[in-house]
């Protein structure tokens, strides 16, 4: 017998406390802004963090608190707080540690929204950033500053998908009393666990895979519990008192999960990203089937790889399973059941017929999204990272010609007869 | 807050108040491989309401100092010298588990300066199986995934709890996990106690017994013959839907009777 439920079971239960009125099955959904206190203690209670439960929905409800427990189970975590987007998950952790002044080590690969908040949102903050290469770590361990907080990148790079040393990066952090946090969006915690790497945070866009029916916008925030914030004093929105909460120190009275508190007590109280409750109710049908659907990404990425690779249209195509990619020894370490779902290539004949190739597939949906569970297709130099200056999109592995495809769960035959007439219509620019 | 005791740092969470020699203290104490952070839905609680907390790490455990004390009595010797040292009265002891049993051994020691005991998930007698501290000793982490696995009930096995967003499962692994060493010695020391029955018929003071239906650490049988051993007055209270970890499963249930039976046994504003 084992010790602990399994990940698919978690996935269907955990965090889920039977409606002990009705005896509902599936997790209801608490559409109220507030709650009804009991009696004065228990309200005074709650507002002083001295009993677990909820006040306001800006703070916390029910429906989402089970996809937090949920999400958190699943990644092995000791809290996790969901919010409005990925990127407010990305925005709360890094504002529950860095303040005016600091500074952050971040991958060079990420998702355009992530590089944007750095490089142009913090710093009018006076929050710094300097970019590296996520596969070298000798550069990254040389980019910490005196007045560095945090490292941060993705497990897969987006999209140049590079796989970072996670473990090594982990070992740099330790010797410098680092925490690292990694966006697991394309690796979900069903490929990789960050945390039993060294990952200290984690931040998911739900919207993505873990969701996977592109309905809902959601995020969250995971406290790995594994950092010990009161080893100097170099983090002290965590160990110093937080006056606006009587003086609590997070670090003192939550210990593993004093991070976790902190966005919630500070984040989501004076920023509000809360996420809506039928937001975390859609979110939770999904995550129900995350195993099943994560299999078939990773089966139909594998033949439409071997379908890219021999068609004689395509200049490249750039997976981290595939045998020449710079990263597939890591790939196999940290993703042994696959690497995602994300496929990158190049159609010959460049920018027009990567055009024609994306206007005339009918399956896949050209849209700026990724993790559904139909197949998507974009142009990332001219979409999503269209903002980001050239060496910008030289240093995130992004070319003219790239194609992004977000491999859904469809019979994959059908996948390749769409790719087909892409690929005829893109054959008079080749 | 850290006290200097005997040339050694002991630290002691205090609900998020200063310590006040004045107040009546409740006194928190951790079981095996434990600390100050398994009290925190219970600690600022009674620190806003009038009480001096001191939630201590027992040596060796979390950011206080070893070495980590070898017997249960030794552990009761080392938390009078604490309060003493802090010029603590009128005190209500909580303990859990191990915590039991140094807090048992505490008031039937020093019985002057203790109003009240709580005693949550015990019997007089822990004895560990031999699997447990062998793997304690020489498998912490399979002695830490039995530890985690058999001390919490189905809630806790499903991640559900009161605290949105937190996991009591993954808290209580990360927190037992920091302490390896000192699981081997916690076990070691509760297996050897056998003074737990004697100790617990001399409690001069209140007492109150809180236990977990679902406890699969200590097995029915020895927490009812705590219950008979302890002076008739005790209270009683089994909380059927919990697991060992009572304190965090069930926290609002605990709190409620800690709650009545402390403000009723040492009142504050005296």
């Amino acid at each position: 017998m084992s010790d602990f439920l399994s990940f698919d079971t978690l996935s269907l239960h955990a965090g889920q406390t039977l409606d002990s009125e009705f005896g509902s099955r599936a997790q209801p959904i608490h559409q109220t802004t507030s709650y009804v206190f009991t009696d004065t203690d228990t309200a005074s209670s709650l507002f002083n963090l001295e009993r677990g439960g909820h006040v306001y929905n800006r703070i916390s409800n029910p429906t989402v608190g089970v996809l937090e427990q949920r999400v958190a189970a699943l990644e092995g975590g000791s809290a996790s707080v969901c919010v409005s987007s990925g990127m407010s998950a990305v925005f709360c952790a890094l504002t529950a540690l860095v303040s005016q002044g600091d500074h952050v080590v971040a991958s060079a690969n990420m998702y355009g929204g992530n590089i944007s908040l750095l490089k142009n949102t913090l710093p009018r903050f006076g929050i710094t950033a300097t970019f590296v290469d996520p596969t070298d770590i000798k550069q990254i361990e040389s980019a910490i500053q005196e007045n560095t907080k945090i490292i941060f990148g993705e497990l897969i790079g987006n999209p140049g998908l590079s796989v970072m040393d996670i473990e090594a990066v982990s070992k740099i952090c330790s010797k410098h009393h680092l925490p690292l946090m990694i966006d697991g969006t394309f690796n979900t915690p069903y490929l990789c666990r960050c945390f039993e790497y060294g990952a200290n945070i984690i931040v998911h866009s739900l919207t993505k895979w873990m969701g996977g029916h592109g309905t809902s916008i959601g995020g969250v925030v995971v406290d790995g519990g594994n950092f010990d914030w009161g080893k100097d004093d170099k983090f002290p929105t965590l160990t110093e008192a937080y006056a606006p909460f009587t003086g609590i120190n997070f670090w003192e009275e939550f210990g593993p999960s004093a991070f976790a508190t902190r966005i919630r007590a500070e984040a989501m109280r004076d920023i509000g990203p809360s996420m809506s409750p039928m937001n975390a109710f859609l979110l939770l049908q999904g995550i129900e089937t995350l195993s099943l659907r994560m299999d078939r990404h990773i089966s139909n990425t594998r033949e439409l790889l071997k379908y890219l690779s021999s068609h004689d249209q395509v200049s490249w195509v750039n997976h981290p399973d595939m045998p020449n990619h710079d990263s597939n020894a890591l790939a196999k370490k940290y993703m042994p059941k696959g690497a995602g779902s994300i496929i990158t290539f190049g159609v010959k004949g460049g920018r027009e017929a990567g055009k024609a190739f994306i206007e005339n597939v009918k399956l896949a949906s050209h849209l700026a999204n990724v993790g559904d569970a139909k197949t998507l297709i974009i142009h990332p130099a001219t979409t999503t990272h269209s903002r980001i200056d050239a060496d910008a999109l030289v240093a995130a592995g992004i070319t003219e010609d790239m194609i992004r495809i977000s491999v859904g769960i469809e019979n994959v035959a059908d996948i390749q007869d769409d790719f087909n007439k892409g690929f005829r219509a893109a054959k008079k620019y080749s | 807050m850290y006290i200097e005791l005997n040339q050694k740092e002991v630290f002691a969470s205090t609900g998020g108040k200063p310590f006040d020699p004045k107040k009546p203290l409740v006194l928190f104490i951790h079981g095996s491989g434990l600390d100050h952070t398994f009290w925190g839905l219970h600690s600022r609680f009674f620190a806003f309401r009038g009480y001096s907390v001191l939630c201590i790490d027992m040596p060796g455990h979390t950011n206080s100092e070893g070495p980590s004390l070898e017997s249960i009595e030794e552990m009761a010797d080392w938390v009078n010298e604490v309060t003493t040292e802090i010029g603590a009265k009128d005190i209500s002891v909580v303990g859990h588990s191990q915590g039991c049993l140094v807090s048992i051994e505490l008031a039937s020691r020093y019985p002057d300066e203790i109003k009240s005991v709580s005693l949550i998930a015990s019997g007089y007698e822990t004895p560990v199986n031999s699997f447990l501290l062998d793997s304690a000793k020489n498998e912490p982490k399979t002695a830490l995934n039995k530890m985690i696995s058999w001390g919490f009930g189905e809630a806790g096995h499903l991640y559900q709890g009161t605290i949105p967003g937190n996991s009591m499962l993954i808290g209580g692994y990360k927190v037992m996990g920091g302490n390896p060493d000192e699981l081997y010695k916690d076990l070691l020391a509760c297996n050897n106690y056998k003074a737990g029955k004697d100790a617990a018929g001399k409690i001069k003071a209140s007492c109150q017994l809180i236990l977990a239906g679902q406890d699969l650490m200590v097995p029915k049988k020895s927490s009812m013959a705590l219950a008979e051993a302890l002076p008739p007055s005790r209270e009683l209270t089994i909380i059927k839907e919990s697991g060992h970890m009572l304190p965090l499963e069930s926290p609002n249930k605990c709190r409620d009777l800690l709650k009545t039976f402390i403000f009723s046994k040492n009142p504050t504003g005296k």
